[in-house]
């Protein structure tokens, strides 16, 4: 993977200049993603609420603090899955390692990362959201998300080469995850247990990471119990988001080898 | 670092037909094999064998021209070099950073600028970034699209695309270099000096793999070579008599055996398969009569074929003026100046029945591989003579009317029998 820098590096350069030429809005793109979920997510918290009141600072602080990682999941599996299967040609004419087309489609993906990323921390300032040091938490959730998500293209651009239907089950994935994953709402709200079930899902420790670390200013390595005495957070959850990440990729990468070799025969 | 490429007991199997393509098929497979009964083993109808049993070694200085027809397995055996295909059995050896001529323009994007390309296609083929830049001058020139470099390749015709792409790959230092089927890219000039190009990567002391149904250039570039069929390497030698094998191989497929009287039994050169435009090659035709059979209507032939399936030349012994034998069994020799330009030739010999005025028997063929003669190059042989005149002579004897005072300078070669 090492030896094949320059190429992730080149391709990753090329999945950003097609995105945005012959766009008019150029950039601005990687920010209406993130904009759309955080109003889905007022009128979300709005609904809940009754629709009497608006939202506070907080939830609104809460929502943005997630929708900009989810985004970025969302573009770069959406897009990392048929990597392979579109690349058809390449597969089947030149040799390189494979993993560079998965991996430089999540890569290009950054780009919209750091855009939604610089835009929240100015909607925080905005809004006057108090800030801690507990904010250091951040980068380390923001390099599992990308970790994770990277094992994720790996193996779905790979189930997709052999079988096209995952492309479409991912589409469905991508489009309701946004119902089952901590984002308009946090985990807490379903009580003790439900709070549990919740944070099986693998992204949701990495977003409630962030929302913990930033918006509740909590340390990470100390558990949070809500006023109603639901564990909001867990040290457990940590080592949870670090097992799925970097042991994820791990497995990811040992899987897309064993079957690197094939891809030329059946793509 | 030199390189080299080893193919031992290569073997590769494909699928005809669709593989599961969705999951609603996988599922009962995969059912199948866990809770079924053990699956009986039964020989698969759809998988065939697109090489079988391939050995070849490459060294440095060496460049091996595969031959055959569609379907023989010459591209897959290249794909198994490039690793981009993985050998079913067989193990492949090959030292040192590939150098591809292959699907030039496969990893450009439409969307990108000719200067973006030439770094994504660059580094697909293994380039440093830093090797790209330093020789991104050199590349451009060569491809000839100066003018186009920063326009998106979708708006490039398909030739520039092509010249860019050969410029590109032509342009990696590799340790190995295969090529296949891009010796006709673009136009004359550009193919001109792309095969120059190809020429002077070959001399550079490294294994070559060419794969071209370009006989001419083929022979020219190449040290060795074999002929592929149908995933297996029926001949091996030098490029001139593979060509020629591999002619005979194919040309002499689809021609039927008739009834006539006269059956050719055989048909030699004298000099072997490969001649010089311009010399003499004298054919040898075994015929034996079948039994009870009149003759008198019957003449025997020759037709010589170009490696594209034209016909150059026909004649038979009664147009050169023989009266063929009663005989139970005699050779006919025949003897012709092959002035026609180098490349890959077959002389097809069949029976003539004038009466019926058809061909009754189509008889072995020969493969022959023309190369460029030392009398005359270009498509037609003009028999050129010369003669000098010297100045002093000039004022008073000019012309035909005094040949002992000229020096008569005949280019005509020797007759060879």
């Amino acid at each position: 993977m090492w030896r094949a820098r320059e190429l992730l590096y080149e391709l990753t350069l090329r999945d950003i200049r097609v995105r945005y030429k012959q766009a008019a809005f150029g950039v601005a793109w990687a920010l209406l993603t993130p904009i759309f979920v955080v109003l889905g997510g007022v009128v979300a918290r709005a609904a809940l609420a009754g629709g009497h009141h608006g939202i506070d600072r907080t939830a609104l602080a809460s929502i943005a603090v997630k929708a900009v990682p989810w985004s970025f999941f969302v573009g770069a599996i959406g897009f990392s899955t048929p990597s392979l299967s579109s690349n058809s040609t390449l597969l089947t004419k030149v040799f390189f390692p494979r993993e560079v087309l998965p991996i430089s489609t999540v890569a290009a993906h950054l780009v919209d990362l750091s855009a939604g990323s610089l835009a929240v921390t100015v909607l925080l300032l905005v809004i006057q959201t108090p800030i801690s040091l507990t904010v250091l938490w951040v980068p380390l959730m923001l390099v599992l998300l990308v970790l994770f998500t990277m094992g994720s293209s790996l193996v779905l651009s790979c189930a997709n080469l052999f079988f096209r239907d995952v492309k479409y089950a991912v589409q469905i994935l991508l489009t309701f995850g946004i119902f089952f994953t901590p984002i308009f709402f946090e985990p807490a709200m379903f009580g003790p247990v439900g709070a549990r079930i919740a944070m099986m899902n693998p992204m949701a420790p990495l977003l409630e990471g962030v929302r913990v670390a930033v918006v509740e200013q909590h340390n990470l390595l100390v558990p949070l119990v809500t006023p109603t005495g639901v564990v909001a957070w867990d040290p457990i959850y940590l080592v949870y988001g670090l097992a799925t990440s970097i042991l994820g990729l791990f497995v990811a990468l040992i899987l897309f080898a064993r079957f690197e070799r094939s891809f030329a025969d059946y793509v | 670092m030199s390189g080299y490429i080893r193919l031992e007991h290569v073997w590769k199997r494909f699928r005809k037909g669709e593989v599961h393509d969705s999951v609603r098929d996988l599922v009962p497979a995969m059912l199948r094999g866990k809770f079924g009964r053990r699956r009986e083993v039964v020989p698969d109808k759809k998988k065939f064998w697109a090489l079988r049993d391939v050995n070849f070694e490459v060294l440095p200085g060496q460049a091996l021209g595969i031959i055959g027809p569609n379907g023989a397995g010459k591209s897959t055996v290249l794909k198994v070099l490039t690793r981009i295909l993985d050998p079913s059995h067989g193990s492949v050896d090959v030292r040192g950073r590939v150098g591809s001529l292959i699907e030039l323009a496969a990893g450009f994007h439409p969307d990108l600028t000719g200067r973006e390309n030439v770094f994504l296609q660059g580094a697909l083929m293994g380039m440093p970034r830093a090797d790209i830049a330093k020789k991104f001058d050199q590349i451009v020139d060569f491809s000839g699209v100066e003018a186009f470099i920063d326009t998106p390749v979708k708006r490039y015709s398909s030739g520039m695309n092509a010249r860019l792409g050969f410029a590109i790959a032509s342009h990696v230092d590799p340790d190995v270099l295969i090529i296949d089927e891009v010796l006709s890219v673009g136009d004359t000039a550009f193919q001109i000096k792309a095969f120059e190009r190809i020429t002077e990567l070959v001399r550079r002391e490294i294994p070559v793999v060419v794969v071209s149904h370009q006989m001419p250039q083929l022979v020219a570039l190449c040290t060795h070579a074999l002929v592929m069929d149908h995933g297996r390497i029926v001949q091996r030698g030098t490029p001139s008599e593979c060509v020629a094998g591999y002619l005979e191989r194919v040309m002499s497929t689809n021609r039927r055996h008739g009834e006539g009287a006269i059956n050719i039994v055989s048909v030699n050169a004298w000099q072997g398969s490969a001649v010089r435009s311009g010399e003499r090659l004298v054919l040898s035709i075994e015929c034996s009569v079948r039994d009870d059979q009149r003759t008198e209507d019957e003449t025997i032939g020759i037709r010589l074929r170009s490696d594209d399936g034209t016909i150059w030349f026909e004649t038979d012994a009664r147009r050169a003026g023989i009266d063929l034998p009663q005989d139970k069994w005699y050779w006919f020799d025949l003897s012709v100046q092959l002035n026609v330009p180098a490349g890959g030739y077959v002389f097809e010999s069949f029976v003539w029945n004038s009466a019926m005025n058809a061909e009754t028997e189509a008889g072995p063929t020969i493969g022959v591989n023309v190369l460029p003669g030392r009398l005359f190059s270009g498509p037609v042989q003009l028999n050129a003579k010369g003669w000098i005149t010297h100045a002093a002579q000039y004022g008073e004897a000019a012309g035909w009317a005094a040949p002992n005072t000229l020096q008569n300078v005949s280019l005509d070669e020797p007759v060879n029998s």
